[in-house]
């Protein structure tokens, strides 16, 4: 047995303890704990239905029939995995069923699949120069990103959200997808090398500057 | 063995989530201290990614917080967990 543990493992520890018994109080019928049960989740939550949804309303209501469902089977939480991973596994599902009742046929149909190891190459513009930092903060840069992750097809977005959005772990975010790590991390490659296509792309194409008769200074 | 920049690709999640070996670390750096094209890919994706992690700061719909609540307790009201 370990003398100590270390010092960054009790926050996680603690919290754990702590949601257990926020569960089982619910559980025992003091519903009005899954208030503070939830409370942590509320916004991470709602940005993974709106990163999905890119509609603020269906994500507000995605994200209260994720908790309503939540509160509903919480007598079928396993305590194994948790809770925010079973939380977000329910999220995931319902933006999923709305974006299919949405649409007809998933674009990511289009893709190849993760499994088949095609690669996928990143593209090679003219000025191929870094993205300018100073353009970090700016408002405008902002829609622009939401925008360029709105254009991903949705099994992209999915792990990018939960990874890059949310800061899940690579771990937690295969378990809440339900896919192993290998094809977490390789569909958070194509994700992230996607987005910054789409990003150029849509940075190049603001009306800054016509557009350039292809050549470079 | 030199890595060649589709291998760079390949690696350069993983580089940037520091989930890689150090001797294919160091290949990467290798590589990118020499091509400028994957160095700007790697600038560029990190950048990207600093951006969409902001993303976390959006703020919550007015009201949501109380919309929820209210909605969960029409919910408790009637029922509990099955």
């Amino acid at each position: 047995m370990r003398a100590s543990v270390p010092a960054m493992l009790e926050p996680a520890a603690l919290k754990k303890q702590k949601e257990t018994g926020l569960i089982e109080s619910v559980l025992a019928g003091r519903h009005e704990d899954f208030h503070e049960l939830i409370a942590p989740y509320r916004r991470g939550v709602y940005l993974t239905a709106y990163d999905i949804l890119q509609v603020e309303a269906d994500a507000e209501e995605v994200a209260q029939e994720a908790f309503l469902k939540a509160f509903r089977a919480l007598r079928g939480f396993r305590r194994e995995s948790q809770f925010s991973t079973w939380l977000f596994r329910i999220v995931i599902n319902e933006a999923r069923m709305r974006l299919r009742r949405r649409r007809e046929v998933p674009l990511e149909s289009v893709f190849p699949g993760e499994d088949e190891d095609g690669d996928y190459a990143p593209t090679m513009l003219a000025d191929w120069r870094e993205i300018p930092s100073d353009a970090l903060l700016r408002e405008e840069t902002r829609r622009l990103v939401r925008e360029s992750i709105a254009e991903l097809p949705e099994m992209y977005r999915e792990v990018l959200t939960l990874r890059d959005v949310n800061g899940k772990n690579i771990a937690e975010t295969s378990e809440i997808l339900g896919i192993t790590i290998g094809n977490t991390k390789v569909r958070l490659l194509r994700a992230r090398l996607m987005l910054r296509d789409i990003f150029v792309e849509r940075t190049r194409r603001k009306p800054r500057r016509q557009p350039s008769e292809g050549v470079s200074p | 063995m030199k890595l060649d920049c589709k291998h760079i690709w390949r690696e350069l999640s993983n580089y940037l989530e520091g989930d890689i070996p150090d001797e294919v670390r160091r290949e990467v750096e290798a590589h990118v201290a020499q091509c400028r094209h994957c160095a700007a890919l790697l600038d560029s994706t990190h950048n990207v990614l600093v951006l969409v992690a902001d993303e976390r700061r959006l703020e919550l719909p007015l009201g949501f917080n109380a919309r929820l609540r209210a909605r969960l307790e029409r919910e408790m009201a009637v029922s509990g967990p099955e």
